[in-house]
C-alpha cells in the first residue's frame, strides 16, 4: 500500500517503511527510557538510605520506590487525593495557573494541541491497521483522514498559538531570555519546527494558506520530512532532552501528592 | 585500565528525587521567591533551579547514557566544593517547593544533597560541623549542662511528675530564650493545664543535624528521637506541646521517620492547643494588649507541616490586639533567615534575610512582630537591630501571657 509521502513517485514510502521508521523511533524511546529509569533507579529506596553495595541502578528499583511513595501517607499533611492530583494538577495544570495565568495559557495550548494531535494520529493509525488486517469498517482510511482534517486544523492552530507565545516569551522577555540555556532552546525550537513543518506539509498538499506558492509536487517530501522529524523529536528524543518533563512531572506530582 | 568511578554517588538521594531533577522545567518561579538568593544580591549559584540543573548534570555525567557508553565523566572537586557552599546557602524554608510547578519536594532534595556530600567528606558549612559533636556529647547545641534543663523554672510554676501533657521546651527556649519558656509554663498553669516536663531527660530534637545533612553521623538524631520518645512515654504523656517550631517539625515529621513508626502520643504546637481552648471558651483574658500586631509564619510550623491558622486565631482573640498581615504570609511567607543551619553557618546571609523580613513587617506599621518560634525571634531581633527599627519582636505565647496578666521574666 502506497503511503502519503515520499521523495518522488518512484520513491514513495510504503506503509511498511513508515512503520519501520516508527518502530525505530519507539525502540530508541524505549531504550532511552530504560537508561533514564536505570539512572533514576540508581537512587536509594527511602529517605536517608544508602544504595546497596555493588548494586546498579535498575528500572524496577525506580518503579518500586515511586509506587511506595505514591501509596505511603505523607507526614507533612500536604497530601491530596490522587484523583485530584491527576485531574487538577496533571491535566488541568493548576500549579502553573496559580503562578502565571499567561504561562498556564501558553502551556495548556501546547499541551492540549500536542496531546490531541498525538491522539488523532493514533486513531488514524488504528484505522489504517484495522484496514490492513482486513477488518471491514463502515468507512475507508481515506474517508477517516478527511474527517480528521478539521480537528487536526483546530488543534494544530491551538498548538501553534501556544508555541508562538512560548517563543515570543523566550525571545523578547529579557528575564526569560537571559535565563535560557541550550536545554530550553532545543525544546522550544524542536516543537516549533515540528509544528511549522506540519502546517507547511499540509498547506503544500492542499494549496490552502500555508503553501506559500510552493509547487504541490514537493508535498510528498514535505510530508515525509514532517513525519520523520515528528517521529524523531516527538518520540525518540523524549528521554534525551527537556521533553522528559512530560513523563517526569506527572510522576513527581503523583509521588508528592500534588506537592506542597 | 580500571574503569573510572563516578565522581558522585547517589547516597541519600532517593530514586524519586533523582527523577525530580528531570522534572524541573526551569520556569524560574523558585528564583523569584527564594529569600537567600534575594538577600545574597542574587548570587546565581543560590537559585534553586541552578542547584537542580547542576546536580542533574552531575547525574548525567556519572550515570547517564554517555557515562554508560564511555564511562563516567569526572567532576572537579572544586566544582563540588562550590556546589556544597551553594546548597548550604539555603534556609530550607521550602518556598521553592510551594511555588514549584512540578511539585518537587525541594526541602528534602537539598537535605539529601547535603547529606550526600557530607558522606563524601564535602561539607557541611563552617561551624555547622560542630553540631554532631556538641549535640552528641551535650545533648544540646549550646554546650550547656543537661542538669540545668530546668534551671530557668521560676518558683511560681508548677510542674507535675507525670501528666497527660508534656511540655517539650527545646534547647533554645530552655537555655537562651527564656521568656518563651516562662510564658508557656505560666500560661499553662494559669489555664489549669497540668503538665510534666522532661528536665534533664529532654535531649535536643535533632533538627539542626537533619537540616544540615549530618543525620547519619554516629546516628545521633536517631538516638535523640528514641531517647526523647521513651522519656515522654515515661511521663505518661498522651499529648506533647511544643512552643518551638523547629522541635515541633522534628517531632512531627523527623522522629517517626527516624524511628520507623508512628509516635505513641499526639504532637501539638502550643498555638494549636491555645486555639482549641479559645474555641471551647476556656480562656478568660485579664487585660487587653492594645497594640497592632503582625505575624511571621515560621517555615517549620507553616509550610513544612501546614499550621497557619492557629497562631492567627489566637492573636485575633487577644483583647485589644489589632491584627495586620504582611504582604507575604502563610504558604508564601518570606523566611526569617535562621533555618537550615544558615544562622550558624552563614550568619551574614541569615541577617540579610532577616532584614528583608523586618522590612515586610515595618510596611504594616505594626508595633509588634510576633512569631511562634524562638529561632525566628532571635534572627528577627537581629534583623531589627541591624536596621535600627523601633519594633518589638515577641512570640505569640508571650502576648497570650501578657493578656492573661502573667510575667514573662
Amino acid at each position: 500500500m502506497a503511503y502519503f509521502s515520499g521523495l518522488t513517485d518512484a520513491l514513495r514510502m510504503t506503509f511498511v517503511q513508515i512503520m519501520i521508521l516508527s518502530a525505530i523511533a519507539v525502540v530508541i524511546f524505549l531504550y532511552g527510557m530504560m537508561i533514564t529509569f536505570q539512572k533514576w533507579g540508581a537512587g536509594v529506596t527511602g529517605y536517608a538510605l544508602e544504595p546497596q553495595e555493588g548494586k546498579r541502578g535498575s528500572a524496577i528499583t525506580f518503579l518500586k520506590t515511586w509506587w511506595n511513595q505514591v501509596t505511603e501517607e505523607s507526614h507533612h499533611g500536604h497530601g491530596k487525593p490522587l484523583l485530584e492530583v491527576l485531574i487538577l494538577d496533571i491535566l488541568f495544570q493548576r500549579r502553573i495557573l496559580k503562578r502565571s495565568p499567561l504561562r498556564w495559557f501558553m502551556h495548556i495550548l501546547i499541551f492540549g494541541g500536542w496531546m490531541t494531535l498525538f491522539a488523532l494520529s493514533g486513531l488514524m493509525f488504528a484505522v489504517e491497521m484495522t484496514h490492513m488486517v482486513g477488518i471491514e469498517l463502515p468507512f475507508t482510511p481515506y474517508m477517516f483522514r478527511e474527517w480528521l482534517s478539521l480537528p487536526n486544523y483546530i488543534f494544530g492552530y491551538i498548538l501553534l498559538i501556544g508555541v508562538l507565545i512560548a517563543l515570543v516569551r523566550r525571545l523578547f522577555v529579557s528575564e526569560v531570555r537571559e535565563a535560557s540555556i541550550m536545554y530550553d532552546w532545543v525544546l522550544i525550537g524542536v516543537v516549533f519546527l515540528v509544528t511549522i513543518s506540519g502546517f507547511l506539509a499540509d498547506g503544500i498538499r492542499t494549496g490552502i494558506i500555508w503553501d506559500f506558492g510552493l509547487d504541490p509536487s514537493i508535498a510528498p517530501p514535505a510530508a515525509l520530512f514532517h513525519s520523520v522529524i515528528s517521529l524523531i523529536f516527538c518520540i525518540a528524543f523524549i528521554p534525551f532532552s527537556k521533553y522528559i518533563h512530560i513523563i517526569a512531572i506527572p510522576l513527581a506530582l503523583l509521588a508528592n501528592k500534588g506537592g506542597e | 585500565m580500571a574503569k573510572r568511578e563516578p565522581s558522585i554517588s547517589t547516597k541519600n538521594l532517593t530514586a524519586v528525587q533523582l527523577m525530580e531533577l528531570d522534572s524541573c522545567v526551569r520556569c524560574g518561579e523558585c528564583v523569584k521567591w527564594c529569600p537567600t538568593y534575594a538577600a545574597s544580591g542574587e548570587k546565581p549559584g543560590l537559585a534553586p533551579r541552578d542547584k537542580i540543573l547542576r546536580w542533574r548534570q552531575y547525574m548525567n555525567k556519572s550515570y547517564g547514557l554517555k557515562a554508560k557508553l564511555f564511562g563516567p565523566q569526572e567532576i572537579p572537586d572544586e566544582e563540588l566544593q562550590e556546589f556544597k557552599d551553594d546548597v548550604h546557602g539555603c534556609t530550607t524554608c521550602g518556598i521553592c517547593s510551594t511555588v514549584c510547578e512540578a511539585g518537587i519536594n525541594t526541602v528534602e532534595l537539598w537535605e539529601s544533597m547535603r547529606a550526600n556530600l557530607v558522606k563524601k567528606g564535602i561539607g557541611p558549612y563552617g561551624k555547622q560541623n560542630m553540631f554532631p559533636k556538641l549535640i552528641g556529647q551535650y545533648h544540646n547545641p549550646y554546650m550547656k549542662d543537661q542538669k540545668d534543663r530546668l534551671a530557668w523554672v521560676p518558683e511560681d510554676v508548677k510542674i507535675e511528675n507525670k501528666a497527660d501533657i508534656v511540655y517539650f521546651t527545646g534547647c533554645t527556649a530552655g537555655y537562651n530564650q527564656l521568656a518563651l519558656a516562662f510564658a508557656t509554663s505560666r500560661v499553662l498553669n494559669k489555664l489549669g493545664v497540668k503538665f510534666a516536663m522532661l528536665g534533664e531527660d529532654e535531649w535536643c530534637c535533632g533538627s539542626a543535624l537533619i537540616r544540615t545533612g549530618q543525620a547519619h553521623i554516629n546516628n545521633v538524631p536517631y538516638e535523640l528521637a528514641k531517647h526523647n520518645v521513651e522519656a515522654i512515654q515515661k511521663r505518661g504523656a498522651k499529648k506533647v506541646l511544643f512552643a518551638c517550631a523547629g522541635c515541633f517539625r522534628a517531632a512531627k515529621v523527623d522522629w517517626p521517620r527516624l524511628l520507623g513508626k508512628e509516635l505513641p502520643f499526639e504532637v501539638v504546637h502550643v498555638s494549636e492547643f491555645l486555639a482549641g481552648m479559645i474555641k471551647e471558651d476556656k480562656i478568660k483574658w485579664v487585660k487587653p494588649v492594645n497594640k497592632t500586631v503582625t505575624y511571621h509564619d515560621p517555615c517549620h510550623l507553616g509550610r513544612h507541616v501546614g499550621v497557619f491558622d492557629a497562631p492567627r486565631y489566637v492573636l485575633s482573640h487577644i483583647p485589644g490586639v489589632k491584627f495586620v498581615e504582611m504582604d507575604r504570609v502563610k504558604e508564601f511567607q518570606r523566611c526569617c533567615g535562621a533555618g537550615g543551619g544558615v544562622k550558624a553557618g552563614i550568619p551574614d546571609l541569615a541577617l540579610g534575610v532577616a532584614e528583608s523580613r523586618v522590612k515586610d513587617a515595618v510596611e504594616t506599621n505594626a508595633d509588634i512582630l510576633s512569631s511562634c518560634c524562638p529561632f525566628c525571634k532571635r534572627n528577627l531581633m537581629d534583623g531589627r537591630d541591624a536596621l535600627n527599627v523601633d519594633m518589638v519582636v515577641e512570640d505569640v505565647i508571650e502576648l497570650v501571657a501578657e493578656a492573661l496578666g502573667l510575667e514573662t521574666k
